[in-house]
């Protein structure tokens, strides 16, 4: 069962970088996940998907408006920009970089547009590390009690 | 012998952010006894650097709520303050770069920060 579950979650995590989802960044923050900080690519993961979702419903907001304001509108792109880029979500990230040139344009339709591609990939990547992070904890508490039985 | 304990002042006003430095920041620098302060935008930085003792770095965002980046470098400077003061953020456009470097800042790395990038600026600043 330790071999499947672990199977399955590098399964998952592989198609994420096969098909793009992922950057080399997602291996910058394992890397700074220990033993002092053992749940920090959860936290870091938590984080982005809760300021993912707040922040694609301000962009549907602010796009929703008689009146676009495109300078808080690229404010809010350059927010999401920020965080996918932390954690490594690269198709998420280059979306918010079109999504802020059609701020510049100040073009509504361009960011109505943009706006439907990066909610569904949000999502996409969202569903994917939920999954992740549901495997994650069995993963981790099998290979600690195999480690204290070998000991 | 045993490398002194350094002080970074960290500017920044997302979680996200604030968590990767936290965690860059303990990385690169190796020891437990660094301390890291935080204030979430450019007035409450400003504020610290007038009243806690010297930082010995000083990581800034640009986009903030109350007062921006360059404003706080700039204003941090006026007071007269060399700390070194490394500009962090998510745009790295030559013009964006240049904004901050004009307003004080001693250098620029783009977002997000790593073991590697924290390592890097704790050297060019000779606090490791």
């Amino acid at each position: 069962m330790a071999a499947a579950l672990t199977n399955q979650l590098h399964a998952l995590v592989n198609n994420m970088f096969a098909t793009g989802l992922l950057d080399d960044q997602f291996q910058q923050l394992q890397m700074l996940q220990d033993s002092s900080a053992p749940d920090f690519v959860s936290e870091v993961v938590t984080l982005f998907c809760d300021d993912g979702e707040r922040i694609i419903g301000e962009l549907a907001r602010q796009l929703d408006k008689p009146n676009v304001d495109f300078d808080r509108v690229d404010s809010f792109a350059h927010q999401l920009k920020g965080s996918s880029a932390s954690v490594g979500a690269q198709q998420v990230k280059n979306t918010c970089i079109q999504f802020r040139e059609f701020c510049q344009q100040r073009s509504r339709d361009g960011c109505l547009k943009t706006l439907d591609l990066v909610r569904t990939e949000f999502y996409d990547l969202r569903n994917k590390f939920q999954v992740m992070l549901q495997v994650l904890p069995n993963v981790l508490k099998i290979h600690l009690t195999l480690s204290i039985e070998f000991h | 012998m045993a490398r002194k304990m350094i002080r970074v002042l960290l500017v920044e006003d997302e979680e996200i952010h604030r968590v990767m430095a936290r965690a860059a920041v303990k990385a690169a620098a190796g020891t437990e006894d660094d301390v890291l302060d935080l204030a979430e935008n450019g007035a409450a930085a400003v504020r610290r650097v007038r009243e806690v003792a010297p930082y010995d770095l000083i990581l800034m965002d640009r986009q903030m709520p109350v007062m921006d980046g360059h404003e706080a470098t700039r204003r941090i400077r006026a007071m007269g303050v060399t700390t070194p003061i490394v500009a962090v953020s998510s745009d790295g456009l030559p013009a964006d770069v240049e904004a901050f470097i004009g307003a004080g800042a001693d250098y620029f790395t783009p977002k997000p920060l790593s073991k590697e990038k924290l390592g890097n600026i704790l050297a060019k600043f000779g606090l490791t």
